[in-house]
């Protein structure tokens, strides 16, 4: 049977350093192709634009991005239908992104920013002016890239994870069915 | 024995019997005398509700029934744990039965069976020295090609322990469908007038022949499961069966061997259908009799311990169906033999002042008493029927004693092979009955588990075929194949596969066997070979189940515009 | 204390009839007249099945709710014993699944319900010990068995001094031994 519902990549405060090889990792990864970032050194010639969001606060530090969420108001939001749902995954479609920012207000986790949108290894500028092409920035999931979530991958502290939650629903319900065993004189 | 009395057995023999599957009301007293203290030991080849819950879990290889049932006489009679005062005194037979189970020691059984010789040994001490023992055996044991035997020889372990005749003791059928019971005592079956009264007995012939003013024939009729042959294969133009009138019953969807019941009823000049819902066996129905459902009839059935019970109506019959009852006497007189019953109240007191055995069940006194088991012979209030057949050990045998009867064990027809190299048992499932005519078009339960069902089988297996939970599979035997969804699961054994039968498209009667009990004349359902395939495009396999559907949807005539999603 | 209902696996054989009994109650007896494919049937318990377990599984109203921590919008929250999600508020980030560590949640489709793309929407999806329903909940009604109870303050409570009292008499008997 088909997968069901969208995954989602969690981070761990407790594991996390905050050292960004996730952001670098998942810039690398997406600028592969249109921006030639990562062939030699110094070819990173573009904006550093990241789908997940190193996050410092009063306790500590961990990256945010999308949950993908089942009924996302960041699609519900976007007018212009620039954000999609393919493979149950919630993807943005850079070129149609108008940056209207709805969607970074109907987000509650803060996974989306608008960042500078570059092709070929130089910033895209807007159609009838000076200024730089934006485009709400968010996690895909990795989609169509090899070895999956480049962040998971890239984490020295395994700090992130990749959730199958319908997968990891069902064998928390064994476990819980197991601690019934244990509960079930509770009388 | 009555089915309320399985909580109250010392020890519960559970032999090829899923009472959580088939009758969750049954599983409730298992479940409660287990509360109670109640010992189980269980004879499955998978790991039924029952199974879990066991003291000891016989978990035998399909096909190996009798040399278990055999094993565990051996030891009681070996260890002196054998009832010797009641064998003396109740039985006969006994001397020989034991040449023919003295091979059978555990050891002898342990490679037939699967199962540690130790382990038979524990079950055969635990049935023998708890009492009282009650056995209860279900389809594991009756669709096989040796089913009648192994029935026997689960009495020969009921009587060679004195566990006959008394409260939570004996051995009980838990029968396939409600009121098969029933069915049996009303003569539905090939050999017998109501109430278990010979068609070859000239003497009962004579009584009928009197009541009903016709004569009839004294030779045994044909049984359901001859019929397709009957039909097709028949030589003796006068055998030949022409018309078919099917009431209550799906044989495209039930009987074995799917491939060959189609052709027959192709074949079949004229079939009649009689149901409440449209079902396989309908599209090749020349006549459709639309029947009033159970909560739309009045009548009796009875329980698989024997216990006659009044079903009232709810609600009147909507549209153009009426009872099975009124269907069949206007058909009757249609036919020249005018039936003017007025209510089954009627029938039901012509059928008993016909069976000496069920005479005095009456409805006054069914209704009063709630459930009447037979034999009750009079009609007074007084006879409140028979709660224990074999009391104090006194048999229905002309010398009132039973019968010891040993047999060898043989295995089943179709063994595994090199093209066929798994086993297929047909097995149910809670949410669906029998052939699904009424569940599948209950709404909830359709969407608990909808086509194209599933085959159970062992998670090693699945492994290294590389198959996933819910993937769709393509499972063959010899004579046919169908499409399914994978259910890995280490409930059941390596190399063995389940699939229940009420599914259209996983419809596991395509792979069945068709080779009979010779004294029963039922089918083997419970073991054939079978190959299972993975299928590699998924996406093409779940249009073409979902196409199959429609089509089959829209044959029926069923809303075919919404799909098969529920 | 919120209240809780817990399966007993030694009673439980797998039939799903508490699973059907919670739709039912939570649709409504409209279920029953209209379409058979225009009522959203997602049960809120799961009944797991292992080699040697049956059992359901659902949500145990935690005291201090994980799924509740981390809502982003505010959808969970406890009243009457109870902890309850508001499926209106829910938008399906999965967040509470991930959280909740029995796995008592689960996102499922609510027919009629669509979002920008056209698709369904799916909410989070939990035992709510069928709040507002006359008879409480439905799956300790429906059980053949009677292998579901509904647990309140009071049976628990009464539980622990039982057995805090066993205790203290046997630690008793163990300092007196009688001859």
């Amino acid at each position: 049977m088909k997968k069901e519902l969208g995954c989602f990549v969690v981070g761990d405060s407790t594991k996390c350093t905050g050292c960004r090889a996730c952001e670098l990792a998942c810039f690398t990864v997406h600028n592969r192709e249109s921006n030639h970032v990562g062939k030699t050194v110094g070819t990173v010639s573009v904006p550093v634009a990241p789908r997940l969001f190193l996050t410092k606060f009063e306790e500590g530090c961990m990256p945010i991005q999308c949950k993908h969420c089942e009924d996302a108001p960041c699609l519900n939001a976007c007018t212009k239908g620039a954000i999609s749902r393919i493979d149950h995954q919630v993807i943005v479609d850079a070129e149609k992104c108008i940056g209207c920012k709805d969607c970074m207000q109907a987000c509650p986790f803060g996974a989306i920013a608008l960042l500078p949108y570059a092709k070929d290894g130089k910033l895209v500028a807007q159609p009838m002016g000076e200024e730089t092409k934006v485009f709400a920035s968010k996690c895909d999931l990795c989609a169509g890239i090899e070895g999956g979530p480049a962040c998971v991958r890239v984490c020295p502290h395994q700090a992130l994870r990749l959730v199958d939650p319908e997968a990891e629903r069902e064998e928390k319900n064994i476990k819980a069915a197991e601690a019934l065993l244990l509960t079930k004189n509770w009388r | 024995m009555g089915i309320p009395e399985i909580e109250d057995a010392g020890c519960l023999l559970c032999f090829g019997y899923n009472g959580a599957d088939s009758h969750p009301i049954v599983a409730r007293r298992i479940v409660r005398g287990r509360q109670k203290g109640m010992k189980i030991i269980c004879a499955d080849p998978r790991v039924t509700e029952t199974a879990r819950i066991s003291d000891i879990h016989l978990q035998l290889k399909g096909g190996s029934n009798l040399a278990l049932v055999n094993a565990m006489a051996n030891v009681i009679w070996k260890e002196g744990l054998a009832d010797t005062k009641f064998i003396e005194e109740h039985t006969k037979g006994f001397e020989e039965f034991l040449k023919v189970i003295e091979k059978y020691t555990p050891e002898y059984a342990e490679p037939i069976t699967h199962i540690p010789a130790e382990t038979i040994r524990k079950a055969a001490r635990m049935y023998a020295t708890t009492k009282p023992a009650m056995i209860l055996y279900g389809m594991g044991v009756c669709q096989f090609t040796q089913a009648v035997d192994v029935v026997k020889g689960l009495a020969n372990l009921a009587l060679m322990t004195g566990n006959f005749g008394g409260p939570a003791m004996g051995i009980g059928p838990v029968r396939g469908q409600n009121n098969v019971q029933g069915a049996c005592d009303m003569g539905a079956l090939p050999n017998s007038y109501p109430g278990y009264q010979n068609v070859t007995d000239p003497e009962a012939r004579a009584k009928f022949e009197k009541a009903w003013g016709v004569s009839l024939p004294s030779e045994i009729g044909c049984p359901i499961t001859h019929v397709p042959h009957r039909i097709l294969h028949e030589k003796d133009e006068k055998k030949r069966i022409h018309a078919y009138y099917i009431f209550g019953e799906d044989p495209a969807q039930s009987d074995p061997d799917l491939a060959e019941v189609r052709e027959a009823l192709d074949k079949c000049d004229f079939v009649v259908m009689q149901d409440i819902y449209m079902n396989k066996t309908g599209l090749y129905a020349d006549v459709i009799l639309p029947a009033a459902a159970w909560g739309e009839n009045e009548g009796i059935y009875t329980c698989a311990d024997r216990g006659f019970q009044r079903v009232r109506k709810l609600i009147e019959p909507e549209g153009d169906v009426k009872p099975d009852w009124q269907i069949i006497a206007e058909i009757s007189t249609a036919m020249g033999y005018p039936m003017n019953y007025k209510n089954t109240e009627e029938i039901w007191n012509e059928m008993i002042d016909l069976c000496p055995s069920f005479k005095g069940a009456t409805y006054e006194k069914i209704e009063k008493y709630g459930c009447v088991q037979w034999p009750c012979r009079d009609k007074s209030m007084e006879d409140k029927g028979t709660p224990y057949l074999h009391k104090d050990g006194i048999f229905g045998t002309k010398d009132h004693k039973a019968l010891f009867y040993g047999t060898d064990w043989h295995p089943p027809v179709e063994l595994e092979n090199d093209q066929y190299p798994m086993t297929l048992s047909t097995v149910r499932e809670v949410g669906h009955y029998s052939v699904r005519t009424m569940t599948g078009n209950c709404r909830t339960l359709r969407n608990l588990e909808d086509e194209p069902g599933w085959v159970q089988m062992n998670t090693g297996d699945c492994e290294r075929m590389g198959l996933k939970k819910g993937e769709l599979v393509k499972i063959l035997s010899k004579r046919g194949y169908c499409i399914t969804r994978c259910l890995p699961t280490d409930r059941v054994e390596p190399g063995a596969t389940y699939m229940t039968y009420q599914w259209w498209i996983g419809a596991c009667n395509e792979l069945t066997t068709a080779k009979l009990d010779p004294i029963s004349n039922t089918p083997e359902y419970k073991y054939c070979a079978c190959r299972v395939e993975k299928i590699e495009d998924q996406e093409w396999a779940e249009r073409h189940v979902m196409e199959l559907y429609d089509d089959i949807r829209a044959q029926m005539g069923i809303d075919t515009g919404k799909g098969a999603e529920a | 204390m919120n209240y809780f209902v817990k399966g007993n696996p030694d009673l439980c054989i797998g039939c799903r009839t508490c699973m059907i009994g919670c739709v039912v109650a939570h649709e409504g007896k409209r279920i029953f007249e209209v379409d058979p494919d225009s009522y959203d049937f997602n049960p809120r318990l799961h009944v797991v099945r292992t080699v040697r377990l049956s059992v359901p599984v659902q949500c145990k109203h935690c005291e201090n709710p994980a799924c509740m921590a981390v809502c982003p919008v505010g959808a969970i929250s406890q009243k009457d014993h109870c902890v309850i999600i508001d499926q209106d508020k829910c938008m399906g980030c999965k967040s509470c699944m991930d959280a909740c560590p029995f796995g008592a949640i689960n996102m499922t489709e609510r027919k009629g319900h669509i979002q920008a793309d056209g698709t369904l929407k799916k909410t989070a999806n939990k035992c709510d010990l069928c709040y507002g329903l006359p008879g409480g909940p439905a799956c300790v009604r429906v059980c053949p068995t009677e292998a579901l109870t509904l647990i309140t303050e009071e049976d628990l409570e009464t539980a622990m001094e039982r057995k805090r009292a066993e205790t203290a008499r046997n630690t008793f008997k163990e300092n007196h031994p009688q001859e």
